[in-house]
């Protein structure tokens, strides 16, 4: 009796473990996305400063940084300079595109005026942008690549070297 | 400036604003999941199967709330392409898909009958036969069991039993006795009130 119920034990708690080992090894801030390898969703904006229209379409054959922000985000502050910086820096090898998420033009202007810029900011009024990348909150960075797919994503605020590993993977 | 002048660029500028906000062209659904499957909803029809359809959908910004019953902004925006996708034609189906698409399955508030999800809708039923099983067999293994015990019941008559004042021969379980009878009655070498009584009986 004793070894049936011991075997019943393992039965149920090794597949328990495994299943719970599968975790192990996974950062639990991760965010999956069923994105990657996808074409990523076109769309067409108006760009906050200068109310022109922006397209994903018009940059095909070059890598692009989708970077979701807002104004009232704080990890998005923190990464606003980096991001302006290698925008700069990369020039036209690399398109950066803004997508202003849960914000104001008013709000989006100012915020642009104060810190800088060098790269469209485009409105996403009705989030329906972001639904459509799975976009869970903000900063989220989608590296799309030139022929247009999802490459990679980054939730959380990114570094310069974060930005390059990424863009090298949208380049290969 | 005159009145209708002014009112006139009232206009103009409220014109222009909202159109700065409107996307003007928002990721297309058909590139997803295809042309619409079911007719244009509009009026009450729309409002109820928008309804069903946002029950089924997890707001992603919220803890196990549908997209329905959540006020965070990401849910009304949820909910709005919804019925935006409804009034367009597409069905349920697709509509569920589009979201999956972006979102993954997570996004679904029952998961899917199919690969590991199965699991969530098979392992329950499983479990409760597996546990009736078990009930069962308890249940018919049980007169054995007291047949066992019937062997216990022989009548062992009363001289043949340790008096209540004898202690254990292991002297660690004399020991436990001796406390057990402390904390019972007061005292280490006492015995039970009916104990007692039946002694000064006799």
């Amino acid at each position: 009796m004793n070894r049936r119920v011991l075997l019943i034990g393992v039965l149920v708690t090794v597949p328990l473990i495994g299943v719970l080992a599968m975790s192990f090894g996974r950062d639990p801030h991760e965010i999956r996305t069923p994105m990657i390898g996808r074409t990523a969703p076109s769309f067409t904006l108006r760009d906050v400063a200068t109310n022109k229209e922006v397209s994903l379409e018009s940059f095909r054959g070059r890598p692009v940084v989708v970077n979701f922000w807002a104004t009232w985000c704080a990890p998005c502050l923190e990464e606003h300079a980096t991001l302006v910086s290698t925008a700069r820096s990369l020039g036209s090898a690399v398109q950066f595109i803004g997508v202003v998420y849960e914000d104001t033009p008013d709000e989006t202007r100012e915020f642009l005026a104060r810190n800088g810029h060098s790269y469209p900011s485009l409105l996403d009024e009705d989030g329906q942008t972001a639904i459509a990348y799975g976009v869970y909150g903000v900063p989220e960075t989608f590296f799309v690549n030139s022929a247009g797919s999802v490459a990679a994503k980054y939730t959380g605020p990114l570094t310069f070297d974060l930005i390059t590993q990424n863009i090298q993977m949208a380049s290969k | 400036m005159t009145g209708p002048a002014a009112f006139l660029l009232v206009l103009l500028s409220a014109a222009a604003a909202a159109d700065e906000r409107r996307p003007v062209a928002a990721p297309n659904a058909t590139d997803v999941v295809g042309a619409p499957n079911g007719p244009p909803l509009s009026g009450d029809a729309l409002d109820a199967t928008t309804k069903e359809v946002a029950s089924l959908l997890r707001c992603p910004v919220c803890q196990g709330s549908s997209v329905w019953d959540s006020p965070a902004t990401m849910a009304v925006n949820m909910k709005h392409k919804v019925r935006e996708l409804l009034a367009d034609g597409y069905d349920q189906g697709q509509i569920l898909r589009y979201f999956e698409n972006s979102y993954g399955e997570f996004v679904l508030l029952a998961p899917s009958k199919k690969g590991i999800g199965l699991l969530v809708w098979v392992l329950p039923v499983v479990l409760l036969i597996a546990g009736g099983f078990i009930v069962w067999r308890v249940v018919c293994q049980a007169p054995a069991v007291a047949g066992e015990s019937r062997i216990l019941d022989v009548e062992i008559a009363p001289t043949e039993l340790p008096g209540r004042e004898m202690l254990p021969a292991d002297p660690a379980l004399a020991k436990y006795v001796l406390a057990v009878r402390d904390l019972a009655y007061g005292r280490p070498q006492a015995n039970s009130p009916t104990a007692a009584r039946a002694s000064e009986v006799h």
